[in-house]
């Protein structure tokens, strides 16, 4: 924008602190925050989860737990927003200033049509008549690229996907005009096509109507491709804030280093082992392989003389091949059946057709001691930290349970091989008495490899293992990965629908769409010329850091440092 | 006991963390416990001795509670009716859990045939008011506590069937469980260790609700003359048996159904307490 810094700041930000009351005693969030944002401007804030970015963005907009003690001054157009009243408040929110979330489909009433929640606002606030409000909403979703506003204004939520749900909640947001915008991880949750439409719409809402943006995310990448400052926010301060660009280049402070030198795309690439181990006999063959899932019967479907109810494929005829000791990634969007032909390969559910051959055997004709070896030769690592682990077992017993049953290892053993295993995916032995709620993100993510670890598999499947962890601590586990697959020889199948990711991981790659793989090859020829045009929009929605190569040179050199 | 400490009801963790109405729902379970336990030591008389010449006193300094139209001490037999009645809540609610948890992991866990036939079964117990099912069935096997209990059984598994059932179809399609499958774990191995423990809690905290019904439905049945029969104290009876004196003698119905009040209040804020703690 045009010389922000001469403007008067729209909102200032003076030694914000931020304490929550709890029974230990208080908990300081925010420590001491600056910062100031001018008309206009688009402003990042980045860091991990719990570094208070989320919780100074609600402090702007009063919308913390009363449990909070909100210190320092916020003052939004000249006036002092710490002394608000709820009835101050409920002027502001909405007409001044207006928020947007990560997971619109939890912030969107799922009983409410997307016209009546977008003209809520504009009754309320603005006094438009109910037929009015109608006409604005229709008006709204057009402006934020919804492709037939006047049918799209009585849809349900439900109805909508996750991308045009995102750009509903935009347009409610600005339904009043407002003067500034939070967008707290509003791409988060969709896929990387959809975050780079949806970044598009934030920049262009910001050149027309003047729009300022405070945009929060854990992804550095994302900041950078639309946010002209940025602030870096660590344990509840500011640990760096700058524009975007220089911060980028010549980073001052370790943590943002770190910070960048975590992005997947700088990491040291290493040689690749690619055609030499192509010839011997495959680990894994899949051929031809579809599933299919029958959708919930409906008496509706009687009446249009189908007595079953149409099957859905998820995967249609899938061929590949994965040899011992290669990484092959598989990328593709949500609902592209990547996780699909994993649990296939796993035996966890049944094709419709085809093929799974392991070592030449049909993975589901097995049966018996065949069987159980087959489990223990291929292991799944899963997407959710939280939700691959039992709750109610201590990480000890999650590790002890799959050896003592397989008898891997003597009774007397275990305790020992137990911490063996720890110790491999560097996990403090002190944490082994936990229970995974007493764990973080990255720490669970260690005891399931570890748990897979256990069986000795020879195939690895990760599915999405980094996709719900803040960048620094996907860095460790990608890491972590790449050194035990260089100590244990694993051949490893590699699920993301990060590019970057697959580029720094893999020797192969296979890009799914709908349930079919539209391109293969190795990473480097697929990543540099992609051929299929879907893959090229994959590749083009990728944010992407520009980075001086000496800032990448120093960035290797802190990308173990310890986070 | 060993999946209320996974539950974190634990030693380790500190009473003075749980929710207020646990230590409250169960100080009166407790106490309930105790006057049951040592009935012959709190109870003043022997609650059948009949005295003739004592018939419906008012309460006094020696007869607390009154005495009823037999000259027997309400005070004696509500304390020895709690005996009756905790034995009850124990018989009426253990095996309808038992028989409910198990029906609902093996259908909701397997699913398919299993599933459907069980599922059909739960359709036609449902079908009855509860109520109905069981008096048609004590009706049928002749009144007594005994044939209370089996009826109580074959009517009561349904609610925890279903909501065992709902709970383990959301924890098997869970990554852990998964993950136990991929491991090579069989389906009993994931069932009692993985899926069992986790989808307890509902079914824990309903237990406590049911119990509750199963006070009522003792009493109403006692006092229908089906469930326990005189001269055996139980709070049902004795209300039942008051009740063509309640103008006269309020006090022979009016202390064992403050009695079964706070046993059932006790319940209700156990329930409460567990869902709170276990959430």
């Amino acid at each position: 924008m045009s010389a922000p810094d001469r403007a008067a700041p729209l909102l200032e930000v003076e030694g914000l602190t931020v304490d929550f009351e709890t029974r230990a005693g208080p908990v300081s969030a925010v420590r001491g925050v600056s910062f100031s944002l001018a008309p206009g401007e688009i402003l990042g804030i980045v860091g991990e989860s719990g570094s208070g970015k989320s919780v100074t963005c609600r402090a702007i907009l009063g919308l913390l737990p009363r449990t909070a003690r909100v210190g320092g001054s916020i003052r939004f157009d000249g006036r002092e927003l710490t002394h608000f009243s709820e009835a101050d408040w409920e002027h502001m929110r909405g007409r001044q200033g207006a928020m947007i979330f990560q997971n619109p489909a939890s912030h969107l009433d799922p009983l409410m049509r997307i016209g009546a929640q977008i003209g809520e606002s504009l009754r309320h606030h603005m006094d438009r008549s109910g037929p009015e409000a109608r006409r604005d909403a229709i008006h709204l979703l057009s402006s934020v690229g919804i492709a037939q506003p006047e049918l799209r204004v009585d849809s349900f939520p439900h109805e909508l996907s996750g991308g045009m749900k995102q750009r509903a909640l935009i347009a409610g947001a600005i339904a009043c005009r407002p003067r500034l915008l939070l967008a707290d991880e509003p791409t988060t949750a969709l896929d990387v096509t959809v975050q780079a439409r949806i970044l598009e719409l934030l920049r262009a809402l910001n050149r027309q109507h003047e729009l300022a943006i405070i945009l929060i995310s854990h992804d550095l990448g994302v900041i950078a491709e639309i946010c002209q400052r940025v602030l870096v926010m660590r344990d509840g301060a500011l640990v760096e804030q700058g524009r975007t660009r220089d911060l980028v280049a010549t980073p001052k402070h370790p943590y943002t280093q770190l910070l960048i030198a975590s992005q997947p795309g700088l990491r040291l690439r290493r040689p690749r082992r690619t055609g030499a181990h192509a010839a011997g006999q495959p680990l894994i063959e899949v051929q031809d392989l579809s599933v299919s899932f029958r959708a919930p019967f409906r008496w509706i479907d009687l009446t249009k003389g189908q007595v079953r109810a149409p099957r859905i494929r998820a995967l249609d005829g899938v061929t590949f091949a994965l040899h011992p000791g290669e990484t092959l990634g598989v990328v593709g969007e949500s609902g592209s059946g990547k996780s699909t032909v994993a649990r296939a390969i796993a035996r966890l559910l049944s094709p419709s057709a085809g093929r799974v051959l392991f070592d030449g055997a049909d993975v589901h004709q097995l049966t018996g001691q065949d069987l159980l070896r087959f489990r223990r030769s291929v292991q799944m690592v899963f997407q959710s930290p939280y939700d691959s682990l039992n709750p109610r077992l201590t990480v000890r017993q999650t590790l002890a349970e799959p050896l003592r049953r397989h008898r891997l290892a003597p009774p007397r053993k275990i305790d020992e091989r137990v911490a063996e295993l720890a110790s491999m995916v560097e996990l403090p032995q002190d944490l082994l008495d936990r229970t995974p709620r007493q764990l973080s993100g990255g720490q669970c993510q260690r005891v399931g490899i570890a748990r897979a670890l256990a069986m000795q598999p020879r195939l690895l499947i990760a599915d999405e293992v980094t996709s719900s962890l803040d960048v620094t601590t996907q860095a460790q586990i990608l890491s972590l990965l790449e050194r035990l697959r260089a100590e244990a020889g694993l051949t490893m199948l590699y699920i993301s629908h990060d590019l970057a990711v697959v580029r720094a991981l893999c020797d192969r790659v296979l890009v799914f769409q709908a349930g079919r793989i539209v391109e293969s090859g190795l990473v480097d020829e697929v990543l540099a010329r992609p051929q299929n045009s879907y893959t090229q929009t994959l590749l083009r929605a990728v944010p992407r850091l520009a980075l001086a190569p000496q800032a990448q040179f120093q960035a290797e050199g802190t990308a173990h440092a310890p986070g | 006991m060993s999946v209320l400490a996974q539950h974190g009801l634990s030693a380790r963790r500190a009473v003075s963390s749980w929710p207020g109405t646990l230590v409250l729902g169960l100080l009166i379970i407790g106490g309930w416990l105790l006057l049951a336990i040592f009935a012959p030591l709190a109870a003043p008389f022997d609650p059948n001795a009949v005295d003739i010449l004592h018939i419906l006193e008012a309460p006094s300094l020696t007869h607390w509670f009154g005495t009823d139209q037999a000259g027997r001490d309400v005070l004696s037999r509500t304390i020895f009716a709690a005996r009756v009645d905790l034995f009850m809540c124990v018989m009426g609610v253990v095996p309808p859990l038992l028989i409910g948890v198990t029906v609902g992991l093996v259908s909701g866990y397997l699913g398919g045939v299993a599933d459907a036939v069980l599922m059909r079964i739960y359709d036609v117990t449902v079908a009855f008011p509860f109520f109905v099912l069981v008096l048609a069935i004590v009706g049928v096997l002749g009144p007594g506590l005994g044939n209370f209990f089996i009826a109580l059984a074959l009517v009561g598994w349904v609610t925890y069937a279903r909501l065992m059932r709902a709970e383990v179809l959301v924890i098997k399609t869970s990554e852990y469980a998964l993950a136990a499958r991929s491991l090579g774990f069989g389906p009993l191995t994931i069932m009692l260790r993985h899926v069992l423990p986790n989808a307890l809690s509902p079914v824990l905290v309903y237990a406590m609700t049911d119990a509750v019904l199963v006070i009522l439905a003792g009493a109403s049945l006692g006092f229908l003359g089906m469930g326990a029969q005189p001269p055996l104290a139980e709070w049902g009876v004795m209300i039942a048996d008051g009740q063509s004196y309640v103008v006269r003698a309020w006090w022979i119905c009016f202390f064992p159904g403050l009695a079964a009040v706070t046993l059932g209040m006790g319940l209700a804020l156990t329930g409460d307490g567990l869902a709170r703690l276990l959430r």
